[in-house]
């Protein structure tokens, strides 16, 4: 379906309900002609219709619902009574607003002029009334009023207003009113949410139901047909909630010529994979932070036509929105053909801006210092610009992909461009977890942050400051035991001097241990907990009021044995350690 | 003089009836009494959404000790506080605090949904709203958290500590909020 095919089915929907609503108004309004509440709710709704219409180019609605919502700012002045010959024309009004609305599927030709004309000279008759301006006067903008309408020109030279109204009702009776129902439904998003909610929970009761009876010895394939249903169910309902990634796409059209013109750049736009489908939701949270990004590569990327030009490239820039899907995760591509990300210019600002430490500007990897641009506080551009703001940009991207379970990658080559890539769940509903057992209880961590599970000991690990590393892939990493971590009173205390060391110098020599290595933005930690159990799909609820504060947790999930198991913000874990390393190599320095 | 002191005294008792006729005529509220330590304390009926046997918490890290967790009530994941330790109650003849709170209260407002722990099944108490003794000194010399005490009901020989949810859950909040504060 094209997008502007797509565009029109919203408006049509809205424009039905509108149509509808206003005959139930009416209709309301015919028995209580003073109802205030009605009177308003009709102006608007006409008043928006009308907008709507002229926005997508349907001048005929957008006229007769201007005419009604002339009528109506009458009435609602208090200037005009509405009686029961307004009304019928009213009636007649909204009924050719349905036709001329169902006009739009159906091509049909739809006289609409007359009945417009008509509420066209109650208005002008009654401004006259009320003005007391000389007939003549009133006549003439009569004429005018009916000079546009083919129909009625005959009557034109010789009738009063009066008498044109009720010429002008012989000639519509003719035509039936008729009762349309719109084939799409509009539903709030909160409905849908709600009915996840309970997929979510019945996929939670189906699996401790399950789980319950292959204990008592049946066997799982005897659920296959419940299993089954469940997830169509399950997948039935978060499809409702998709939209078409194209629907986002194609407002960046109109943000991109706007950066483009203030810059002096030369910019085209192009879009792929616009059919993707993702959650309405996570495209909500993200739909700030692309164009924080499109603006970004045209404003940091690409370079003005002159200095393109003479480096060989084209004079138009390019910048690429692409959506691309594999399996349950979504990515979105933007790319630019621009000057690529200085590292050395990121660093010199970073060490100005204090961001990093000298000692550690020493030691910094590339990757990492690309990574800077996500701390807030930090702005690339040279100097600031209209469009890319106060460096409020990045973290704030950062941060919302963070918040919805999705990572930002960078990637970027020096005069050739820079690609970034959102790697986001294609539902905020279900995602894959490692569930792990500590003290007796389960705990999750979301599968994207997870890198690999390995089994060490105790002589792989090694004291290292307050902390302890071990080495993965030939290298070497933080460690730390979860339960160090929750005996802690807060993730800020982490610096305190031994209380990552505690479960370490308690451990038997022999001992094995469990370890989730856990990765986020090229920043790897391990995490040693008591007992790693399965893979598992969980649908994660968030926390509330008082413990939505918690640092440690971003949200919970209820198992299949009823239990409830808190999903660790992997997150905000790695950002603190990190924080912390940056902050011991500050006071080093 | 007599013949006067006389009417006085009908007129105080007649004055006296009106009173508590007015009293019983007063707007009432139903309470759900239950209790801590030794005390009863009381939630307005309104403010409860259910009773229920305590489910299996799951203990979060890294909060404030009266915090007790979090646990699954009908789908939904919701905070449970002891107010015992919130109102620094101790806990004299028990030994083991979760084993012995038996039941949870489910408390809702529009903007929190919690549990409190209690011990036995709560009851209920119809008062009136006068009864309520809002401002009274001796809540200040309380060790309890004044913060959270809307007043004291008075019914009978029985004295009934009116809890304030709503402030408590804003103070909690408060409190939260400052300490992220500091901790950035």
């Amino acid at each position: 379906m094209g997008k502007e095919q797509e565009y029109i089915e919203i408006f049509l929907a809205e424009a039905q309900e509108s149509h509808e609503k206003l005959n139930l108004l009416f209709t309301e309004l015919e028995r209580d002609n003073t109802s205030r509440k009605a009177i308003d709710a009709i102006f608007r709704i006409t008043h928006t219709l009308k907008g709507n219409a002229m926005g997508m180019g349907f001048s005929e609605i957008a006229e007769m619902s201007h005419v009604m919502e002339d009528v109506f700012n009458e009435v609602k002045n208090g200037k005009l009574v509405l009686d029961a010959e307004l009304f019928s024309s009213l009636f007649r009004a909204n009924d050719i607003l349905g036709e001329l609305i169902e006009a739009i599927t159906s091509a049909k030709q739809v006289k609409y002029k007359g009945i417009k004309t008509k509420l066209e000279v109650v208005l002008r008759n009654h401004r006259q009334n009320i003005t007391s301006e000389a007939a003549q006067e009133g006549l003439e903008t009569i004429e005018t009023v009916k000079s546009d309408d083919p129909v009625i020109v005959q009557e034109n030279h010789n009738s009063t207003g009066g008498e044109l109204v009720l010429a002008l009702e012989d000639l519509e009776e003719t035509q039936l009113s008729k009762v349309t129902i719109s084939d799409t439904v509009q539903v709030p998003v909160r409905k849908l949410d709600a009915l996840l909610n309970i997929v979510g929970e019945l996929i939670i009761e189906k699996d401790s139901l399950i789980a319950k009876y292959t204990e008592i010895g049946h066997k799982a394939s005897e659920f296959a047909r419940l299993h089954r249903i469940a997830s169509d169910l399950q997948y039935g309902v978060m499809d409702v909630r998709l939209v078409q990634i194209g629907f986002l796409f194609n407002k960046f059209h109109r943000v991109l010529r706007d950066v483009a013109s203030i810059e002096n750049k030369k910019v085209d736009l192009i879009l792929e994979g616009t059919e993707i489908e993702i959650d309405r939701n996570v495209l909500r949270i993200m739909s700030d932070s692309l164009v924080h990004m499109v603006r970004n590569s045209v404003s940091h990327g690409i370079e003005k036509p002159a200095k393109r030009l003479e480096k060989g490239k084209p004079e138009h820039g390019k910048v690429v929105l692409r959506g691309r899907n594999e399996k349950d995760t979504i990515y979105i591509e933007i790319e630019d053909d621009g000057a690529g990300i200085d590292t050395a210019v990121i660093k010199r600002k970073a060490l100005e801006k204090k961001i990093i430490s000298e000692e550690y500007a020493k030691v910094i990897t590339n990757d990492e210092i690309l990574l800077l641009i996500f701390e807030p506080g930090f702005s690339n551009a040279e100097e600031v610009t209209e469009v890319s703001g106060r460096g409020v940009g990045m973290d704030v991207v950062k941060r919302a992909t963070e918040s919805i379970g999705g990572k930002v990658e960078i990637f970027t080559t020096i005069g050739k461009g820079t690609r970034f890539v959102l790697t986001l769940p294609s539902s905020m509903a279900v995602k894959g977890a490692l569930l792990f057992e500590l003290d007796k209880q389960e705990f999750a961590i979301p599968l994207t942050y997870t890198e690999a599970v390995v089994s060490l000991r105790k002589k792989d690990l090694h004291k290292y400051g307050k902390g302890l590393v071990t080495s993965y892939l030939g290298k070497s990493i933080s460690l730390v035991f979860l339960k160090d971590l929750f005996a802690l009173p807060n993730l800020a205390s982490i610096g305190l001097e031994g209380a990552l060391h505690k479960s370490y110098d308690d451990l038997p020599a022999e001992a094995k241990l469990d370890v989730v290595i856990v990765s986020y933005a090229e920043r790897f930690m391990g995490i040693v907990v008591d007992k790693l159990l399965q893979q598992k799909e969980i649908v994660e609820k968030n926390l509330n009021n008082p413990v939505d504060k918690n640092d440690l947790f971003c949200g919970a999930t209820i198992l299949g044995n009823g239990n409830v198991c808190l999903v660790l913000d992997i997150v905000a874990v790695l950002r603190t350690f990190y924080m912390e390393k940056m902050r011991r190599q500050n006071v080093a320095a | 003089m007599e013949n006067i002191g006389e009417t006085t005294i009908t007129e105080v008792i007649k004055e006296a009836a009106a009173d508590v006729q007015k009293k019983d005529t007063g707007k009432r509220i139903q309470l759900i009494i239950f209790k801590l330590g030794s005390e009863e304390y009381a939630l307005p009926i309104d403010q409860i959404k259910e009773v229920v046997l305590t489910p299996r918490i799951a203990k979060m890290p890294q909060t404030p000790v009266y915090i007790k967790g979090v646990a699954n009530i009908r789908g939904s994941i919701i905070a449970i506080l002891d107010l015992e330790q919130k109102f620094g109650i101790e806990k004299q003849e028990k030994n083991n605090s979760g084993a012995t709170s038996h039941y949870t209260l489910v408390v809702e407002s529009d903007t929190y949904k919690v549990g409190v722990l209690v011990k036995e099944v709560p009851n209920t108490l119809t008062i009136n709203v006068i009864e309520i003794d809002r401002a009274s000194n001796f809540i200040q010399y309380s060790s309890l958290d004044e913060s959270c005490i809307q007043g004291v009901v008075k019914s009978g020989e029985r004295l009934i500590i009116l809890v304030d949810m709503i402030r408590l859950m804003e103070a909690e909040n408060i409190n939260s909020t400052v300490a992220k504060a500091l901790i950035n």
